[in-house]
């Protein structure tokens, strides 16, 4: 009988235990089990990791020749520094009067400028110094948005929020693992295109990178307002800045110890995050660190000023653009002379224009190319040296410092990113390595998608 | 526009006068409404020597740009505004040719510009060409530039004033007049850049020792005047005015009448001929610019699409997807351009396959050879081609059997 009672009682307590653990449910709630990651392998043809200026244009080349093709960012849009980034000028296309990037990069362009009611500039105008005028200007997240359309529309299946943790080549295919919020997922691809623009999956590949000891700065894009430039003070405000610098309140190199030029811009290209990388969580948390507090610090300052006490911050982009961080050491390197003499090569597979510029802690002087030059990207370039199925396009380039300086534009970008979607297309049809592609079968190729390559007869 | 008299008007008559020997007739009232005195050239002028090499004449300093439009001037008219400038009137003088088309404008220039302490009279009048352009500039009779120290230009700081002006991109724009000479001594705030260095990055956009005199004509030529240049211009489009500016030698100019003419003048069959003209590889801006300026309401002529087509063949991928995407403007594709589009798709590719058959279906395109053509691509081992096709094959609704065993064909395979 004491038994009984003393099972009875243990069942009313685990009736009361269960009552207290499970949550009151309201109408229309349910109850949801514990997140479990998912673990999935998926396969593709081609993989390309990164959706940034390059990594967008090489998955639409990609998808459009038929190739099943994913795509992996890290990010939650699409367009890297042309959109994220808010460097929403991705010039230039022309060069001394005729167009040298088309395809599918010009062709988002084209049409966010169209959706946009905006101008193209007249790309007729001499270059040289004039060289800005030949920007053209976007409407950032409107291009984002359209190039995403276009890439599902293409067929890409993007995959947003992950980002790759090793690379291994098997069997003739590459064997990449990524995780991202709550998946882990194995994608095996038959060519694998890296355009991250630090040569991440390179490095995860275990192929050789280079890297200067200093790295060009990054910028942190925002826009000022509240102030009318033209009624202000200059010579005030450069020595209360001079004043700010020195007694270490401000630091010179965030803003090219150019007070007047930060004003001026309103925030236009004009801050400068030394040793910005975003090759890493860490490294580019540092660099969206350093780039908010010292705009902050800058903000706050800009308010004491005479005639700037009502200066606003109107748009803050979500992150630090970086300009220079890792470069493949591929079958070829570009070099500057190659670059300001416009060499053509065999493999030429797309042309890139814009002077050096390189720009350190005072700012930059572009050098600007000589009349008539047009500097082109070989294909060896885009290719790490004893790899095999593996593409890279953008800034991650072969080349050296120089030569990267100029080479890393988004035009130029986009023109390498359809030439390494167009060679993994053929290197997957063909069962080959890109490096082994017939040139007449490339150019052929990236020509049928309206894009431009080199003419070999061509003297730079 | 205010109408000149008393004062205003013996000023717009005496600058006149001394500038073209020119008399006064009544004042009538344009077609506009505006009220413009009407000044007839009776002797040889300067205008008639407004070419593009500069030119400096015993008695006259004068250089210039390219013309836009290389008509005799005929008569001047005046119009009176208000510029809210310190030019020192608000008169803008419109050169027209005998046909009655603007050729150029001026507008005489009586201002201050300080240097060393001193301030003397900047007398000097501007040009524009009809699109709004810098002309060029001339000086009254005995009349020079000086930099500091009063000392005279050189004829080549002429010519690097007179390409300066040109720029209209020129960062003088920006410029605040703080920054064209770092100040040293706030007496010197104002000056011509004498006691004082001028600041660097501005030396590229300035006659040295004339930063100020640079800077001022800059924002005269491109202050309110040119905007009331354009203004005027505009009162004045017609077909054969804009083939006139169409025929300058400047791109930017062809540019702007590129861009008046689509809802603003008449389509003429010259017109188009030269407009079309422009579709080539070559030009990508006139180009582009030419393809825009073709209207719905024109592409309704058959003619004007089947010519727009024949360029199809000639131009790039970059211009081809304009055109295609010019096409939908039209109320109705034509059957030729049609068939000639759907020929095209058995050996096109990526965004300009989509494009066109993204216009077939704005056109309701439902013709059975249309939609044989388009089956055909179902059976690409592309599959984005394939794709294509059944997406709009799908929407079609095509009667024509070939086509539909072909799309259950497609479907079955895919399991759709």
């Amino acid at each position: 009988m004491e038994k009984i009672k003393r099972r009875s009682a243990l069942s009313s307590l685990g009736a009361l235990s269960l009552g207290v653990a499970a949550p009151v449910l309201s109408k229309g709630e349910v109850l949801s089990h514990p997140y479990k990651l998912t673990k999935q392998t998926l396969k593709t043809d081609i993989l390309v990791i990164g959706g940034g200026t390059a990594g967008v244009v090489a998955a639409i080349q990609a998808a459009r020749a038929g190739r099943k093709t994913i795509l992996v960012e890290n990010g939650s849009q699409l367009g890297g520094t042309t959109t994220t980034g808010g460097v929403a000028y991705p010039g230039i296309f022309f060069a001394w009067g005729k167009q040298v990037i088309g395809g599918i990069g010009w062709e988002m362009v084209q049409e966010a400028v169209a959706l946009n009611d905006d101008t193209l500039p007249d790309f007729s105008i001499p270059h040289g110094k004039n060289h800005p005028r030949h920007q053209v200007r976007l409407n950032g997240q409107l291009y984002a948005m359209l190039i995403e359309e276009k890439a599902v529309e293409a067929g890409v299946q993007i995959r947003f929020y992950e980002t790759p943790t090793s690379a291994v080549f098997q069997k003739g295919n590459w064997m990449v693992q990524t995780v991202g919020k709550g998946t882990s997922t194995q994608i095996v691809c038959n060519q694998l295109i890296d355009c991250t623009g630090n040569a991440y999956t390179a490095s995860l590949a275990g192929f050789d990178l280079l890297r200067e000891a200093t790295t060009q700065p990054g910028t942190l894009m925002f826009k000022l307002e509240g102030y009318d430039f033209k009624s202000l003070d200059l010579k005030v405000i450069k020595s209360r800045y001079d004043e700010a610098v020195a007694k270490g309140e401000l630091v010179k190199s965030d803003f090219r110890n150019n007070i007047v030029g930060l004003l001026k811009s309103a925030g236009d290209n004009i801050q400068h995050v030394l040793g910005a990388d975003s090759t890493t969580s860490e490294t580019h948390t540092v660099a969206n660190l350093k780039g908010r507090s010292s705009l902050l610090q800058t903000l706050r300052f800009l308010r004491t000023l005479p005639g700037c006490e009502k200066t606003r911050l109107a748009d803050v982009q979500n992150e630090t653009a970086v300009r220079e961080t890792y470069r493949i050491d591929g079958h070829y390197k570009i070099t500057h002379e190659d670059y300001v003499t416009g060499k053509i090569f065999d493999d030429s597979v797309s042309y890139s224009y814009y002077p050096i510029d390189v720009h350190d802690e005072n700012g930059v002087v572009p050098d600007h190319l000589k009349e008539g030059v047009v500097p082109t990207v070989p294909l060896r370039a885009l290719i790490p040296k004893n790899s095999r199925n593996f593409l890279v396009a953008g800034r991650c380039v072969s080349s050296d410092r120089l030569a990267n300086s100029a080479l890393r534009v988004q035009a130029s970008c986009m023109a390498m990113g359809q030439a390494a979607g167009a060679a993994a297309v053929l290197a997957s049809m063909q069962n080959k390595t890109p490096l082994d592609v017939p040139m007449k079968d490339l150019r052929k190729l990236i020509e049928e998608h309206g894009g431009i390559v080199p003419v070999s007869t061509q003297k730079g | 526009m205010r109408r000149i008299h008393g004062i205003g008007l013996i000023n717009a008559v005496f600058s006149v006068a001394i500038l073209f020997s020119g008399f006064l007739q009544a004042a009538p009232k344009s077609p506009e409404g505006d009220f413009w005195h009407r000044i007839d050239l009776i002797s040889k002028s300067p205008l008639g020597d407004l070419g593009a090499k500069p030119f400096q004449s015993r008695d006259r300093i004068r250089y210039f740009h390219a013309q836009t439009i290389l008509l005799q001037p005929d008569t001047v008219q005046a119009f009176a505004s208000q510029f809210q400038d310190d030019a020192g009137n608000d008169t803008l003088f419109q050169i027209r040719s005998k046909e009655g088309y603007p050729i150029s404008y001026f507008r005489k220039i009586k201002t201050s510009v300080c240097f060393d302490n001193k301030c003397r009279l900047l007398d000097i009048v501007l040009y524009w060409n009809v699109t709004g352009r810098y002309l060029g500039f001339e000086l009254p009779e005995g009349e020079f530039l000086s930099k500091t120290e009063h000392e005279p230009f050189k004829p080549e700081e002429y010519t690097r004033l007179n390409d300066l002006l040109a720029d209209p991109f020129s960062p003088l724009a920006n410029f605040s007049y703080e920054e064209l000479v770092p100040k040293t001594d706030p007496a010197a705030a104002g000056l011509d850049a004498v006691s004082s260095a001028t600041s660097k990055n501005v030396l590229d956009y300035v006659v040295v020792g004339a930063v100020y005199t640079t800077y001022k004509m800059w924002h005269f030529v491109y202050g309110s005047a040119q905007k009331e240049v354009i203004s005027l211009t505009e009162k004045r489009l017609s077909p054969g005015f804009l083939l006139k500016i169409l025929e300058s030698p400047d791109s930017g100019d062809k540019i702007w009448a590129l861009n008046h003419i689509r809802g603003q003048v008449e389509l003429t069959p010259v017109l188009r001929n030269t407009v079309l003209s422009f579709i080539d590889n070559n030009r990508f801006n006139l180009a582009e610019r030419a393809i825009n300026a073709l209207s719905p309401s024109e592409l309704k002529s058959d003619s004007l699409q089947q010519l727009l087509f024949q360029k199809f063949p000639q131009v790039n991928y970059t211009l081809k997807n304009l055109i295609v995407t010019k096409f939908k403007d039209a109320p109705q594709l034509t059957k030729t351009v049609k068939t000639a589009l759907a020929i095209q798709l058995k050996s096109t590719n990526g965004e300009l396959l989509s494009n066109i058959l993204d216009l077939f279906k704005q056109q309701k395109v439902a013709d059975p050879e249309t939609g044989r053509i388009i089956a055909g691509l179902l059976r690409s081992e592309n599959n984005f081609l394939a794709q294509k096709a059944f997406s709009f094959l799908k929407s079609a609704n095509i009667d024509d059997k070939q086509v539909v065993e072909q799309l259950n064909a497609y479907k079955s395979k895919h399991q759709l």
